[in-house]
């Protein structure tokens, strides 16, 4: 039954869609159109996108976060849905959308949001990312990718990892029989929710949670241990090294909670921060077969059991408070305040790996201190910034900023065998250290388009260790003082030109403790944290740093705009030995023409480099500075250039091309003077010279089509060409027949690859 | 990352009015004040003018929701002949007219927007210093503003910052042009108390967002890993895996002589046999080299591991 009041809303309608129909019919067909744009204009438009793509090669590099690692056909799908009363009704500010791309592939995102603007919002996601990392690692042990775990197969036998050659150091059939491909992978999941709510235009909470799940496995480098007794009379090879799969079995849940409070001069915020991070292993074990002595064995008791620790579980609680007032309209002050607690108490792994023997060997003598380590850190920030502009032209800033790492976790002793079985006590040192800068500036409005700025910024850093056993010294740089001073010009000396030039010089005066002991153990050159008299490790180094950057912006005409921009860096360091000097310059060029209302070509250049020198020496001792001393440079030198053309209205507005094409060349490169040494160029030692440049040439061409089938469909037609041709003498050491004796090959190979993409997809407008 | 439920924050009723803004009118009052631009601004406009109504700005139901001239102004000389410009003229390159100083378009904007808690820091920010206009990065007339999608927001960073567009290209980088990680994801481009606009306090606190198994603390510490993670990665990209200023052992000998072998000079010998050399090649310089055995150096939480290798 109708009541009375839904009665009249139909009639209404009914009203309202005669008297449509009679304007309608009533108005020109060209009203029409222009209404029906007008209303398009207004309200959301929703796409569907469907279709499929083939891509020609198999490429771990060219799929790294695409999710187009295979040869294959993959699917393409994609939506954007909006709606909601907020984009008619005067009355309902409620709006809702849904959305997600790549749903074809392991890149996948989706999403959806609703919200009643200016009241509550609620939205909730799920992003997918796969990072492929490699397809062609092989290993002879046995386990899962994502597992913990590795074994070699029992009857593998040992291998010789003593100093013979590693073409003559043959693996036998059977052992290169058990080596096998593993894709090496970890895939990434978030799921953000986010909810917020005004109370009253004063007041509104924001809670945004984000849970984040890690699988899979990166490698990593590990060292076996040694003083293992074999079958045979062998001896497991110390610091043999196996590249093995770290399982990333991580979770993370982030969550960051805030109340906002808003008044007439000031607003205030005060929050919580979670951070937790859970690792389900703690431990990963594997076996190696790299032998000294090696003699012909079969079985576990070839095999030397290893483990090592994992990331550790832990946690971040952190309070936030931070906020603004104004003074007046000219002066304003911003400011917050955080503490944060973070712990970690993930239990120790294992000490004591158990052989095939039966027998354990124990790496710690003399037991442990604790289980697990209790680890506490707190963090504290603040900061306070004054900005004024009560005299004209004039805008003057001051500010101050504190950040602390608060490590208050107990020091204690480890009596430990390092992987040479040698015996050692280490002293666990829980590093703190305190930042405060200050900073100072003035910006001055010379005339009309030109601005003069100058800085000043002091940074006071303090380091240290709470309570270490014994009192030991901790660091070899307990201090250093920073002040930079920074002058930058603004001229925008036409109406469509803009120029930019700045220069600023910092010096940092660093205090420098070179009796300093590793607390590691008592090894040989137990002083200056085991370097030679005189090096310093460059981020504790005293240095001067210039910063030189220009820039000129010019918009020639309305269709053509033209930019190039400069930076050059030179830092200088104090020490006599370590990183001396180096330098960084930059420029990039970048034009851009629109020569038609939907049709533009742009281009661009960009270059860098990047140059760093490094003394160090031979001899000597950290209380007897070294006289041979050999030199290290640095060469990084990088191109990238492109152009990006968009070419529409073509088929009478219904087609529009787009083309990329670029091409980037990357070169690193290191330089060893050896001057001392007349024989360094030696094929037996190439201690000096020049190495191959590690150099990646990318080549990357993208043609679409897109065509107007109808007038809410579109097909869409891709083509994409990508070459990567990458030399990089790391993967010599990797191969079957060249590695050093105790390394266990990968078989690990360059990433280059040639793909074919073509895509087809067609997009569907409502 | 500036939060996505932003445009939900609402703004006291009490805030100054903002340029020609009538004051103590409904949000529906405001915008049928609209009329009189559209009355010419409409449809048929380059510019898209009024699929306004399709963002935040255009929620006639929102008492916030701002008209036309609480942006660009009443505008009467604008009205009374097309030549005269509006009051305010938002965006950074010329059109039909120039547009306003960017101090008077921000102006306008921070109104609004200046007391919500991701923009506390903008007033002697880096991009307020520079000049930087709201209108530089965003686009108010549109219901997919690029800056605002994490898919299209770095082509807009990369107007001004050339060079990590070009570091972003290299072979080694965050998934940035994938469009899986966002500028917004580390930095807060309205100004923070952390440097280079980082949106945490320090470099470690940004990193540890994502990485948060390199948090620790650990039993054993790397001391130049607590500091800062840029002493040995660089963010934006690398010719070196993983995102590294530099290849191991050259790295590692940056801040360390010492220990056993890394005392002798490396050069070609970095590049094993295939490089000329007829020696064994060494496991401290080849492959991985010191990461071969100290692997663990972002901390080891092994009793054992006081030399990263466990």
């Amino acid at each position: 039954m109708k009541t009375r009041n839904e009665e009249l809303k139909v009639s209404a309608l009914v009203l309202a869609v005669r008297c449509a129909l009679m304007v309608a019919f009533a108005l020109p067909l060209g009203a029409h159109a222009e209404e029906d744009e007008a209303v398009a204009l207004k309200h959301p438009s929703n796409t569907v996108e469907f279709g499929a793509l083939y891509s020609s090669q198999n490429s771990a590099k060219f799929g790294e976060y695409n999710g187009l690692d295979n040869e294959g056909f993959y699917g393409l799908g994609g939506f954007d849905v909006r709606g909601g009363k907020g984009y008619d009704s005067k009355d309902s500010a409620l709006r809702w959308q849904l959305n997600g791309t790549g749903l074809g592939t392991t890149s996948r995102t989706l999403g959806g949001s609703i919200s009643d603007q200016g009241k509550w919002k609620f939205s909730a996601g799920y992003d997918e990312l796969r990072h492929n990392i490699t397809d062609t690692f092989q290993t002879p042990l046995q386990g899962k990718t994502g597992g913990n775990e590795f074994n070699l197969p029992e009857d593998f036998g040992a291998i010789n990892g003593n100093n013979a050659f590693p073409s003559a150091r043959a693996l036998t059939p059977n052992q290169l029989g058990a080596f096998h491909t593993e894709k090496e992978y970890t895939t990434r999941r978030n799921a953000p929710i986010s909810a917020s709510y005004a109370f009253n235009p004063q007041f509104n909470a924001q809670v945004d949670y984000n849970h984040l799940e890690q699988t899979g496995a990166k490698l990593i480098g590990t060292a076996s241990q040694g003083g293992i007794n074999l079958l045979g009379g062998s001896t497991g090879r110390a610091e043999a090294v196996n590249i093995i799969m770290n399982p990333t079995s991580y979770m993370t849940d982030n969550i960051n909670a805030a109340l906002n409070w808003t008044g007439d001069k000031a607003h205030l915020t005060g929050g919580y921060y979670g951070s937790l991070f859970h690792n389900d292993y703690n431990s990963l074990s594997w076996q190696n077969a790299l032998a000294s002595n090696v003699s012909a064995c079969s079985g576990p008791d070839c095999f030397v059991n290893n483990t090592m620790s994992t990331a550790p579980t832990n946690s971040l609680h952190q309070a936030n408070l931070s906020g603004g007032y104004a003074f007046s309209s000219t002066t304003k002050l911003a400011g917050g305040f955080s503490y944060g607690y973070n712990k970690q108490d993930s239990s120790y792994a294992a000490t004591g790996i158990m052989q095939a023997s039966g027998e354990p060997f124990e790496m710690i003598q003399g037991g442990l201190p604790a289980s697990s380590l209790n680890g506490q850190v707190e963090t504290t920030h603040g900061d306070l910034k004054l900005t004024n502009q009560s005299i004209k032209d004039l805008t003057l800033s001051a500010g101050v900023k504190y950040n602390e790492r608060d490590n208050r976790t107990n020091s204690d002793i480890y009596n430990y065998k390092n992987t040479a079985d040698g015996l050692y006590t280490g002293v666990n040192t829980p590093y703190s250290n305190r930042k405060t800068q200050y900073q100072a500036a003035a910006d001055y409005r010379l005339t009309k388009g030109q601005t003069l700025r100058l800085a000043y910024d002091r940074d006071h850093l303090r380091r240290w260790c709470n309570g270490v056993v014994g009192g030991a010294e901790c660091l070899d740089s307990p201090s250093s003082d920073e002040d930079k001073i920074g002058l930058s010009y603004r001229l925008k000396a036409i109406e469509d030109v803009n120029f930019n030039a700045g220069y600023s010089f910092a010096t940092r005066n660093a205090d420098f403790n070179d009796i300093y002991q590793a607390n590691t153990g008592d090894y040989d050159e137990n002083v200056n944290s085991r370097n030679k008299l005189g090096f310093v490790a460059y981020p504790y180094d005293s240095r001067k740093q210039h910063v030189m950057k220009t820039g000129v912006n010019w918009q020639v005409t309305r269709k053509l705009d033209l930019g190039v921009n400069g930076r050059y860096t030179f830092d200088d360091y104090n020490a006599t030995l370590g990183v001396q000097k180096g330098h960084s310059a930059g420029v990039n060029v970048d034009a851009t023409y629109s020569y038609a209302e939907n049709s533009s070509v742009s281009a661009y250049w960009s270059w860098q480099n990047r140059e760093r020198d490094l003394r160090s020496g031979r001899d000597g001792d950290p209380l007897t500075a070294p006289t041979q001393i050999w030199t290290n440079q640095l060469t990084d030198n990088g191109n990238a250039v492109g152009l990006l053309t968009r070419h529409g209205g073509l088929m009478n507005g219904k087609l529009e091309i787009t083309g990329d094409v670029s091409y980037a060349l990357d070169e690193t490169s290191y330089s060893t003077q050896v001057p001392y040494l007349a024989t360094c160029g030696n094929a037996n030692t190439l201690s000096c010279g020049t190495l191959p440049a590690i150099k990646n040439e990318l080549l990357s061409f993208k043609l679409t089509g897109n065509y107007k089938v109808h007038k809410n469909g579109k097909v869409a037609l891709a083509y994409i060409y990508q070459k990567l041709n990458s030399n990089d003498y790391f993967y010599n050491g990797q191969q079957f027949g060249f590695t050093p004796n105790r390394v266990m090959p990968t078989g690990l190979q360059e990433q280059d690859y040639t793909v074919n993409v073509v895509a087809l997809s067609y997009m569907y407008n409502f | 990352m500036m939060s996505a439920h932003a445009e939900n924050i609402p703004t006291p009723a009490a805030t100054p009015a903002p340029v020609g803004k009538v004051a103590d009118k409904t949000a529906a009052d405001e915008l049928d004040r609209d009329s009189k631009c559209t009355r010419c601004h409409d449809e048929n406009e380059k510019k898209p003018i009024l699929s306004i109504y399709q963002t935040a700005h255009g929620n006639k139901a929102d008492s916030r929701t701002p008209s036309c001239q609480s942006c660009h102004g009443e505008s009467e000389k604008h009205l009374s002949g097309k030549s005269e410009a509006p009051d305010v003229i938002f965006g950074t390159t010329s059109g039909a007219y120039s547009p306003s100083e960017v101090n008077e378009q921000n102006t306008v904007c921070l109104t609004c927007h200046e007391k919500d808690p991701t923009r506390t820091h903008w007033q002697g920010g880096a991009h307020q210093v520079a000049d930087v206009a709201c209108s530089s990065c965003h686009v108010s007339h549109t219901a997919h503003d690029k800056v605002r999608d994490k898919k299209t927001q770095p082509e807009v960073c990369f107007t001004c910052h050339k060079e990590q567009r070009a570091q972003t290209r290299k072979f080694s980088h965050h998934p940035i042009t994938e469009g899986k990680v966002a500028c917004s994801d580390c930095h807060n481009p309205h100004g923070s108390a952390g440097p280079k606009m980082l949106a945490k306090n320090t470099v470690t606190e940004t990193c540890y967002t994502c990485h948060a198994e390199k948090r620790g603390p650990f039993l054993w510490e790397h001391q130049p890993v607590t500091e800062d993670c840029t002493n040995c990665h660089t963010p934006h990209g690398s010719n070196i895996t993983p995102l590294l200023n530099s290849r191991a052992p050259f790295l590692c000998s940056e801040c360390h002589d010492g220990p056993h072998r890394s005392t002798n000079p490396v050069a070609g010998s970095a590049a094993g046999t295939q490089g000329g050399l007829t020696a064994v090649p060494s496991e401290n310089f080849t492959g991985r080299a010191c990461l071969n055995c100290h692997s663990l150096v972002h901390g080891s939480n092994h009793p054992a591991g006081a030399l990263l290798q466990r």
